[in-house]
């Protein structure tokens, strides 16, 4: 127990600096030396020490806004088993009420970006609203074939221990097409390219930088801290089912695990280097492509069962 | 039993003393609401311990010594006793404050006398036990709340939509009396028993489905709901979506346990119907620009959520299959009750908008939470129950429906793919509530007023604001401690005995366990976080100014983004099933002429009921007109052949 909760606050702690290294994969394409590993932390020191503006347009709302998505982003990772350990909580459909909490976190994203009356607020708004309906559709499917494969509705069953071998052994080659569409999953959920470009200075192409433009300050921090939490969340789940393997030495274990999770967000660095986003028609597209796989996932692995 | 009806007669004498008042407005309006709240208090508690204490209740007499009436209260009846007592109660005192023209006192004082009529009828259909006393009180319910609708009857819009409410709550009573005939005509009796067929069994299913579905706003039979519920007023529009629809739902399972055949068939129309109407309701709701027929549609999507529950549980009866049986049944009826709370509440708010600006119009509101705070945050927190989302109500029993469908995963062929496509279509459901009550907070109660009307508002009305109060407070305590709740729906499942008495409550309860400790420590996160801001905020300078324009240094308020504009690219994605008509002249020239940009979704069910029912009925009709010619002596012989005739069959 003890030391879940010690891997909860590490995960907390370094979810900051592996999004830095995207960044860091990013400046190495275009050539360039790029900010420090550590600017994350820097940026959120700032933005803690400052105070805000608040529009005469908000109320309440854009101020719960970032408290409750980054409530629901750091409740989210105690679910989550870091490097194959137990996490701090767990029960049977644990896995419903994580995404219907990050869903919570959403609504008062959104809330909070309609407040401003701002236009272009709006817009990323509408898109933030559209694009997870399908995303969430995915996860169920996904969830369909993990519990045809072990009968639980528990991330604990399908992550911890020697369950994602399990899951391997049972499902096999289909499981890639689960790993691919959980990373265009996640890659839409975070928004990153080719869903969204987190670096574009045209307001009207994005979807979540666009919704937090009036949140300046702690808020801010709040917001930038949620997203790496929920970030790191996605890469644990895509990093757990590339690595499934347990090694004898649970230190051992545990840095290779983390080596591993370094390589998924190399790995949206390297998709951010070399693609452009989507334009917005096509984003929906996209993210059906990871519906089908899991679809086809879950029909393949039922004639494998059998 | 005498509690029961003592409590429907402190109701109908409240309805009675209003009329009997009518030329003292506010004596008229204290004295009925004090009467049918009274009632409706003394309804609930006698519910509650009728379904925490099962026993027989029952009580007949004969009408007029030739028809029996009788009426038994068992714990499905109870339950549904509590959540229409609850909300009639709420719904009454709220009428207080909302009903506010003195003008129309006549008008209101029939208006209070249907409301008690409305309320009495539907516990009596609830606890009717044969099909005389059933209809008897169907039929009251009906007609009551037709004349409700047409309140405002000045307006020709409001005398259509109380037309087609007319029309097909009586073709839904048709079906009815047809699955009803058939039963007697295979039993003799007017009792609810089995002693039929299988083939008649299935038959009357369906013919009953289809009358109940037509009540309870099952798509394609949900058309008159989007149009009624508008037009009504808002305490009664909380009442008919809040537990009105809710009796269609009885009827679907008390006709599912009156014929016992546990066929599969039976789960998979309620289910295929359950997730057409939920994903179906929900787009069409997205595409509202009208608050109240936004909630309508909503009660067509979160009847799609109850019959999904339904369905669920059907299959698991069928299948053998108890825990999915009790987890389909037990989350489709606390949807029941949650549905109930969650969007009365909603009603009541969009009350209280729509008395305050006058406006009805999405998109000519804005603002509103600034001025409306406490309609603002409970009309919030409805709209985050609707959604499904934790910590509230909603999400309880959705939680109950996933875990149901899960277990149906793991059968095989029909049901295994129906299930699969119930979790599935629950998600989309989830998320296009979510894109849609955004849409509705976002435009309606944030950013800035987008007319007059929604400027300097009010809300004035203590009467109406506390009921919104306790019913916001019932979705997060529900939310929060959900145990006490899904016991009382299970009471209500288990008493039907579809399931043997051996399946275990203790998983039940642990689940609760499992909501609240994770809402807990989700809230104590958001406490840290709450003292981590205070403490970060602490000696800063925080300041107002605009909002950021992103250099466009003229903003107005006709640049926010409106309802439509948000809905648009959701709707394009379903065009098939919600074709969007838009009329907007394009801008041509240097000096382009003024133009406008106006948007309909059309609703399939209401433009293929035109094509496909109405007008070939019409051209029968039409062809038959030579029968009515005017001539006195030819009437006089038709009635002559009509006896000649009927004299064959005695």
């Amino acid at each position: 127990m003890t030391k879940s909760i010690l891997l909860w606050a590490l995960a907390i702690i370094l979810a900051p600096f592996f999004s830095a290294v995207i960044l860091k994969v990013k400046a190495f394409f275009g050539g360039r030396k790029g900010s420090p590993l550590l600017i994350n932390y820097y940026t959120l020191i700032k933005l803690f020490k400052k105070g805000s503006v608040y529009s005469t347009s908000t109320t309440f709302l854009f101020k719960l806004g970032p408290m409750v998505s980054l409530c629901a982003a750091i409740t989210v990772l105690m679910f989550l088993p870091i490097a194959g350990q137990p996490p701090v909580l767990s029960f049977n459909g644990d896995i419903i009420f994580i995404l219907y909490l990050l869903g919570l976190g959403r609504f008062f994203t959104i809330a909070a970006a309609m407040d401003t009356a701002s236009p272009f607020e709006g817009m990323g708004a509408a898109r933030e609203a559209y694009f997870p309906i399908i995303c969430e559709a995915t996860m169920f499917m996904i969830l369909i074939l993990f519990y045809i494969l072990t009968g639980k509705l528990q991330l604990a069953a399908y992550f911890s221990g020697a369950h994602p071998l399990e899951l391997w052994q049972a499902a096999g080659s289909p499981l890639l097409f689960v790993v691919i569409s959980f990373f265009i999953i996640l890659l839409t959920e975070n928004s990153r390219v080719p869903v969204d470009d987190p670096a574009t200075h045209l307001e009207l192409t994005m979807i979540h930088e666009v919704m937090v433009l009036d949140h300046s300050g702690p808020d801010f921090g709040f917001i930038e801290m949620g997203s790496f939490c929920k970030l790191f969340f996605y890469s644990t789940i895509v990093a757990s089912l590339i690595f499934p393997f347990e090694l004898g030495h649970p230190a051992l274990n545990m840095a290779v695990f983390f080596v591993v999770l370094l390589l998924v967000y190399v790995a949206v660095g390297v998709m951010e280097s070399v693609m452009a986003r989507y334009r917005m028609d096509r984003v929906p597209k996209f993210v059906l492509t990871s519906f089908a796989l899991a679809f086809f996932a879950t029909l393949i692995t039922l004639e494998f069962v059998k | 039993m005498n509690l029961f009806f003592l409590s429907i007669l402190l109701i109908v004498s409240g309805g009675i003393l209003a009329l009997i008042l009518w030329r003292q407005f506010t004596v008229m309006k204290a004295v009925g609401v004090f009467a049918m709240s009274a009632g409706c208090l003394l309804g609930l508690i006698d519910a509650l311990a009728k379904l925490f204490n099962p026993g027989q209740y029952s009580f007949s007499v004969d009408y007029l010594n030739v028809l029996s009436l009788s009426f038994k209260i068992d714990g499905l009846a109870a339950f549904f006793l509590v959540a229409i007592f609850a909300v009639s109660l709420l719904a009454a005192i709220y009428s207080f404050h909302y009903m506010d023209k003195p003008e129309k006192t006549l008008r209101t004082a029939v208006n209070y006398l249907f409301f008690s009529l409305l309320i009495a009828s539907m516990a009596l259909v609830v606890t009717a036990e044969n099909m005389i006393a059933f209809m008897f009180s169907w039929e009251i319910m009906s007609l009551s709340s037709f004349f409700l609708v047409i309140y405002d009857h000045q307006s020709p819009e409001n005398r259509k939509a109380g037309y087609l409410y007319f029309v097909f709550s009586h073709v839904g009573a048709m079906f009815i009396f047809a699955a009803f005939g058939i039963m007697y005509g295979y039993t003799g009796s007017f009792g609810f028993t089995s002693a039929l067929p299988e083939t008649a069994k299935i038959l009357v299913f369906i013919l009953s489905f289809i009358g109940f579905g037509s009540k309870a706003g099952v798509f394609p039979f949900h058309v008159w709901l989007p149009h009624a519920h508008p037009a009504a007023p808002s305490h009664i529009s909380a009442v008919m979506s809040g537990v009105m629809i809710k009796t269609g739902i009885y009827g679907i399972v008390r006709m599912y346990w009156v014929l016992d055949l546990h066929t599969p068939l039976f789960g998979e129309i309620v289910m295929i119907a359950g997730m057409v109407s939920g994903i179906l309701g929900v787009v069409y709701a997205l595409g509202q620009h009208d608050l109240k027929r936004l909630l309508a549609y909503h009660s067509v999507e979160n009847i799609g959520i109850i019959l999904i529950g339904i369905g669920i549980g059907m299959i698991g009866v069928s299948s053998g299959n108890p825990l999915m049986a009790v987890l389909g049944f037990g989350g489709g009826l606390l949807h029941v009750l949650n549905h109930a709370i969650f969007k009365s509440l909603l009603f009541m708010g969009a009350g209280v908008v729509i008395q305050k600006t006058g406006t009805r119009t999405i998109d000519a509101l804005g603002g509103l939470l600034k001025n409306m705070k406490i309609t603002g945050v409970t009309f919030l927190i409805g709209s985050l129950a609707i959604s499904g989302l934790p910590p509230f109500n909603g999400f309880v029993s959705e939680f109950l429906v996933y875990l149901g469908g899960f277990q149906g995963v793991a059968l095989d062929r029909t049901p295994f793919v129906l299930s699969l496509l119930a979790i599935v279509s629950l998600a989309v459901i989830g998320g296009l509530a979510l894109a849609c009550f955004t849409k509705v907070v976002g435009v309606v109660f944030q950013g800035e007023p987008r007319s007059r009307a929604a400027e300097n508002v009010n809300e004035k009305g203590p009467a109406m604001l506390v009921p919104m109060l306790l019913l916001a407070g019932a979705c997060v305590v529900i939310g929060v401690f959900p145990r006490v709740f899904v016991l009382m729906a299970l009471k209500g499942v288990l008493s039907l005995g579809l399931v043997s008495d051996t399946v275990s409550l203790a998983p039940f309860v642990q689940m609760t366990g499992n909501i609240t400790l994770a809402v807990a420590i989700f809230f104590s996160v958001f406490l840290l976080i709450l003292a981590l801001r205070w403490v970060l905020y602490r000696g800063k300078t925080v300041s107002r100014s605009g909002t950021w324009g992103c250099g466009f240094t003229q903003p107005t308020v006709k640049m926010q983004y409106t309802g439509s504009s948000y809905a648009a690219s959701i709707l394009a994605f379903f065009k098939p099933v919600a074709p969007l008509h838009e009329d907007h002249p394009a801008i041509r020239g240097r000096f382009p002429n003024k133009t406008h940009y106006h948007s309909h979704v059309s609703d399939i069910a209401e433009l293929h009921m035109g094509n496909v029912i109405v007008r070939p009925i019409l051209w029968l009709f039409d062809q038959l007109r030579w029968i009515q010619h005017g001539d006195i002596h030819l009437y006089i012989g038709y009635i002559l052949l009509a006896i000649v005739v009927l004299l064959f069959f005695i």
